[in-house]
């Protein structure tokens, strides 16, 4: 079998989504100001969002073995 | 920062951290385990942090500590302190008749259907106009529409003291009205004094005993 995972640029672009998602939700969870929530919710959501979309994307677009 | 909500930020850096060894070696998704370590470790665990997290803001949104965080609200939050029982919110507020470290929430969401959901919505128009717009001073902010005897009655309905209440029933037309919104609690002379924030230079305040 090939070294080269035809998923695996695709994986690190989903996992760097939710790095981000989750790094900005870690520093929300730190603050209890209102502007904490709206960052939370708007930015870390919409990161992770993305994250997970490109993931399943990455699952249904890599073509079977064989 | 509560015990829970540390537990949350604890999965979300382990969440993180393990989402970066996959970024490192993508590779290890090449087998089957691999697989199942990244449907977890990309799927699985960033969805439940999210909700979590959703969740533990979603409570925190609700303190009085959240609402007073900003200093347009630094007056209402010191009119909870007045020492006189005719104001209603500290009344309220300090004989406990709303959980104190909820008060703005229990008596200010809307006791309906997606009430949260929307009292939400209103917060997040709030710090919209605090942060890109211009707040208007303490003294000139209204309520979006009529204070609603429906947040009252969630509390008051059936109580003795609003059911049996001498003012309450000296009227048989009273309750009926009260009940149906007809005649307000807050603005018919009767429980008028709510947050008075332009009198509070002389009034006099509570000291809470610790």
């Amino acid at each position: 079998m090939s070294n080269v995972n035809p998923m695996g640029w695709r994986l690190q672009i989903s996992g760097t989504f939710l790095v981000i998602g989750l790094l900005i939700e870690a520093i929300c969870l730190f603050s209890s100001k209102p502007i904490a929530f709206v960052l939370f919710v708007a930015i870390g959501g919409v990161f992770l969002l993305a994250g997970v979309t490109v993931f399943l994307f990455s699952l249904v677009s890599t073509p079977p073995h064989g | 920062m509560p015990s829970g909500t540390t537990l949350i930020v604890i999965l979300v850096l382990f969440s993180a951290a393990l989402i970066g060894v996959l970024v490192a070696r993508p590779g290890v998704t090449a087998t089957r385990g691999g697989k199942i370590l990244a449907f977890l470790v990309l799927f699985f665990l960033p969805i439940l942090c999210g909700a979590m997290g959703i969740s533990s803001e979603m409570e925190r949104s609700k303190t009085t500590a959240f609402c007073l965080s900003c200093h347009t609200m630094g007056a209402y939050g010191k009119s909870l302190h007045v020492d006189d029982p005719s104001h209603i919110s500290a009344a309220h507020f300090q004989n406990h008749r709303v959980p104190a470290e909820e008060a703005c929430y229990t008596c200010h969401t809307d006791y309906a259907m997606f009430g949260t959901l929307k009292v939400k919505l209103d917060g997040l128009r709030h710090v919209y106009i605090y942060y890109l717009g211009t707040p208007p001073a303490p003294e000139n902010i209204k309520l979006y529409e009529p204070y609603n005897n429906r947040e009252c009655l969630h509390c008051h309905l059936g109580a003795r003291s609003f059911e049996e209440g001498a003012t309450h029933t000296a009227d048989p037309a009273t309750l009926p009205a009260i009940k149906s919104n007809q005649l307000s609690c807050l603005s018919s002379g009767c429980h008028d004094v709510v947050h008075d924030i332009s009198h509070l230079k002389n009034a006099k305040f509570w000291k809470e005993k610790n």
